[in-house]
C-alpha cells in the first residue's frame, strides 16, 4: 500500500468509527499542486495524498476548526467538530505543542496523523522530479513528529548532515548599519496583504495589534514605518513560538525573507534560554502573562 | 504595419524617462515587478507578466486625501496636489484592461474620484503584446487577447530587431509624432492564443449565492488579501483619519485611504459588532460575485481581466477557474 493509500484508510477509519468528525490533510489541486483538504465524510478520504510537496502547515486550521468563539468566526456550518484529525510533519507538530501550552485547545481534541518526513521539495509543481529540498528541510534534523497519535511512513535510520544556516550567519555578520539597511529594505517591499500572518498557526490574536481600528499603535498606511513596525512586531511576538515551518516566507508575494528573521529570534531564544519552540508543550520564556504582578496593587 | 527599430525605441524611452517617471517591468531578486526605471536598458523585455499588476501607479496602496491643520480656532484643509506625469511601458493587455475597469468606478460613475482622475489624466499607457499566454492566464475567457491593444495609448509588438507600433488614442498619436517610424508591408503576426474552459454566466454566478460549496471553499481560505492585492481590478479601500506629529499648540491630522479587501475578516463588520460576512466562504463568494455580478451591474465591465495572478498567488491554491468551472457544470 502506498503511503497515500495508508493515509486514506487511516482517515476513513477515523471518520467511520466516529473517533474524529473531521480530517485536515492534503489533496492534489487541478493545477498539479498540493493544497490543504478538509474532509468530514469517509468517502472523501480518497482525495487525500501525501508527497514531498505537502508544504503547508495545516495546524493553522486547527483553532478555526475547533473553536467557534475565538473571534475567528470563519467557518460554516455552525457546529464545531468535537475532535479533529490532522496530518502533521515534524515541524508542524511542534505548532500543536505551542498551541497546547497556550491553551488554544486540548490534546484530546486533536488526533495527530504524524508523517515520517524526509523533507519537502522546493517549488509548488510536482512536475519537476529533479527539484531539490527546501533549504529549511536541509537544515532540519527531525524526522518524526513530536506530537503524533499514529505515525505513517518509515523514518530513515541514518540522517544526512544538516546544512549550516549560511544566510543567517551572513546577515548576523553584517555591520549594524548594513544589517539595518538590509532588513529595512526587505520590509519596505511589503504590501500588507497579511498572507504571512494568516498562514501562521501562531498568529492567532482575535484582533491583530497592527490592525486595531483606532490606529493607536500602528496606522493604516501601507508605507515604510508601518511595514517596519509590522514585521519587527510580528517577529518579536513569535520569539520562542515560531516552529520554523516557513509558511510566512513561502506565501509572501514580495519575496521578503521573513523566515530568516524568525530564525534569528529562534536561535537567540535558544542560546539564551535553551528553549526550542514546541519541542514540548511549554510556553515561550519570552512571551507570557504577568500572572502574579497583575493582581498586585 | 508601422515599425520602429529597437535602437530608436530605446533612445525614445530614455528621453521619456528623462522627462517624466517611466514605469516598466523590472527584474528584481524576487521576480519581475512594474517599477520606475531610469533607462530603457533596465527593462525586463523577456519577462512573463509581472508579479503584481500596475494598479498601484494609479491607485497607490495608501495615499493622503486631505491634511487638516488646527491652530486654535483656525482650521486649514489642504487637498493633495495633482499627480505628476508618468508613462507605463511594457503594460500587458490584462493590466491595461484592469485600469479601464477601475475607470468605470472612479471616473465614469459620479462622484469622480479626483485623486484617481489626476493620476489617470497624467498617465500614458504604453502596451507590449504578450507573445503567448502563460500557464495560468485566461484573458481569452474575459474577451481579451494576449496582444489586445484596445485599452492602450500606444501598443508595441516585439519582433526582434524592430517593434510594430500602433497608436490608439490622440494622445498616443501625438506621442509618436516625429519618431523615425517605418511603414513595412504585411500585418503584425498575432500572438498565440489558448482557449481556456468557460466560466459561468453572470446569472449563474448570481444563482450560486446559496451554493453549499462556498462554505467548503471558505474552510480552506485563510482570509488574507493576497488575491485582492495582486488583482488588477480589486479597488476597495478603507478611509481613516490619523493624527500627525504636530508643533506645540497645533493639532495636525490626515485623512488617508489604503487598500482593503472583502476577503479580510472585518471587512463587513458594522457598528455594534454584527458581521454579515463573518464566514470566510461568504467573503470569498463576495469577491468573486463582485467580479462577475455586482461590479458589472453597478459599473458596466466585469472586474476580472483573466490575468491569472490570483491562481498563482493563493497560498492554499483556491482557484477561480476551478470554482467557476464547477458552478458552470452544475448550472448546465
Amino acid at each position: 500500500m502506498s503511503i497515500s493509500e495508508t493515509m486514506q484508510s487511516t482517515a476513513r477509519d477515523l471518520l467511520i468509527s466516529g473517533q474524529v468528525q473531521r480530517v485536515i490533510g492534503f489533496e492534489a489541486s487541478p493545477r498539479g499542486r498540493v493544497r490543504p483538504a478538509i474532509i468530514d465524510r469517509p468517502e472523501e478520504a480518497e482525495r487525500l495524498v501525501w508527497s514531498a510537496d505537502c508544504t503547508h502547515n495545516l495546524t493553522v486550521y486547527l483553532q478555526r476548526a475547533l473553536n467557534r468563539d475565538n473571534g475567528h468566526a470563519s467557518r460554516e456550518p455552525a457546529t464545531p467538530p468535537a475532535r479533529v484529525a490532522i496530518v502533521v510533519k515534524p515541524c508542524d507538530s511542534r505548532a500543536i505543542n505551542v498551541l497546547l501550552a497556550e491553551h488554544q485547545f486540548s490534546r484530546e481534541q486533536v488526533f495527530a496523523i504524524g508523517m515520517a518526513c524526509e523533507g519537502i521539495r522546493q517549488g509548488a509543481p510536482a512536475s519537476a522530479p529533479e527539484a531539490t529540498l527546501q533549504e529549511r528541510c536541509l537544515r532540519c534534523r527531525e524526522r518524526v513528529p513530536v506530537v503524533h497519535d499514529v505515525l505513517l511512513g518509515e523514518p530513515p535510520s541514518a540522517l544526512p548532515e544538516a546544512l549550516p544556516d549560511e544566510a543567517l550567519a551572513h546577515v548576523r555578520g553584517l555591520p549594524p548599519a548594513e544589517r539595518a539597511a538590509f532588513w529595512l529594505n526587505q520590509f519596505d517591499r511589503c504590501i500588507r496583504c497579511y498572507a504571512c500572518r494568516q498562514t501562521c498557526p501562531m498568529c492567532n490574536c482575535p484582533t491583530c495589534l497592527f490592525e486595531q481600528e483606532d490606529a493607536l499603535w500602528v496606522g493604516m498606511r501601507i508605507a515604510p514605518s508601518e511595514k517596519r513596525a509590522f514585521h519587527l512586531g510580528r517577529a518579536l511576538h513569535l520569539a520562542g513560538r515560531c516552529v520554523g515551518c516557513n509558511e510566512c516566507e513561502r506565501v509572501c508575494p514580495m519575496g521578503i525573507p521573513i523566515g530568516l528573521l524568525n530564525r534569528h529570534l529562534a536561535e537567540t531564544v535558544e542560546s539564551l534560554y535553551g528553549h526550542r519552540a514546541g519541542m514540548q508543550a511549554v510556553l515561550s520564556p519570552v512571551t507570557g502573562m504577568l500572572s502574579a504582578e497583575e493582581s498586585a496593587p | 504595419m508601422k515599425t520602429l527599430s529597437r535602437e530608436n525605441l530605446n533612445l525614445w524611452l530614455d528621453g521619456l524617462a528623462a522627462q517624466q517617471s517611466l514605469i516598466a517591468p523590472h527584474l528584481e531578486a524576487q521576480g519581475v515587478f512594474y517599477r520606475p526605471v531610469q533607462r530603457a536598458q533596465e527593462i525586463a523585455w523577456e519577462a512573463d507578466r509581472p508579479a503584481l499588476s500596475a494598479k498601484e501607479f494609479l491607485f497607490p496602496p495608501s495615499e493622503r486625501l486631505l491634511k487638516v491643520e488646527k491652530r486654535g480656532p483656525d482650521i486649514r484643509l489642504e487637498v493633495s496636489p495633482s499627480a505628476a506625469p508618468q508613462a507605463i511601458f511594457g503594460l500587458r493587455p490584462c493590466d491595461a484592461r484592469g485600469i479601464r475597469v477601475m475607470d468605470a468606478a472612479f471616473l465614469e460613475t459620479p462622484p469622480i474620484d479626483s485623486q484617481y482622475a489626476s493620476r489617470r489624466e497624467n498617465t500614458l499607457l504604453l502596451g507590449l503584446a504578450c507573445r503567448s499566454m502563460g500557464a495560468s492566464c485566461f484573458c481569452t475567457i474575459m474577451g481579451l487577447a494576449p496582444d489586445d491593444p484596445r485599452d492602450m495609448d500606444v501598443m508595441f509588438t516585439d519582433r526582434g530587431p524592430t517593434l510594430a507600433v500602433q497608436a490608439l488614442t490622440p494622445r498616443g498619436e501625438a506621442l509618436l509624432a516625429g519618431l523615425p517610424i517605418v511603414e513595412e508591408p504585411g500585418e503584425v503576426e498575432p500572438a498565440s492564443r489558448r482557449e481556456v474552459g468557460g466560466l459561468p454566466t453572470a446569472e449563474a454566478w448570481k444563482e450560486s449565492f446559496g451554493d453549499a460549496r462556498w462554505a467548503k471553499h471558505g474552510e480552506r481560505c485563510l482570509s488574507c488579501r493576497l488575491c485582492a492585492y495582486v488583482c488588477p481590478t480589486c479597488r476597495c479601500y478603507d478611509v481613516r483619519d490619523e493624527a500627525l506629529p504636530s508643533p506645540p499648540g497645533e493639532a495636525h491630522f490626515e485623512r488617508l485611504r489604503a487598500w482593503d479587501s472583502c476577503t479580510r475578516e472585518g471587512y463587513r463588520l458594522t457598528a455594534g459588532g454584527h458581521n454579515p460576512r463573518a464566514a470566510a466562504g461568504s467573503r470569498l463568494r463576495n469577491r468573486l460575485l463582485c467580479k462577475f455580478v455586482y461590479y458589472p451591474h453597478q459599473y458596466g465591465p466585469a472586474a476580472c481581466t483573466g490575468c491569472g495572478r490570483c491562481l498563482d498567488a493563493c497560498p492554499v491554491n483556491l482557484d477561480l477557474l476551478e470554482i467557476g468551472g464547477a458552478l458552470q457544470e452544475a448550472a448546465q
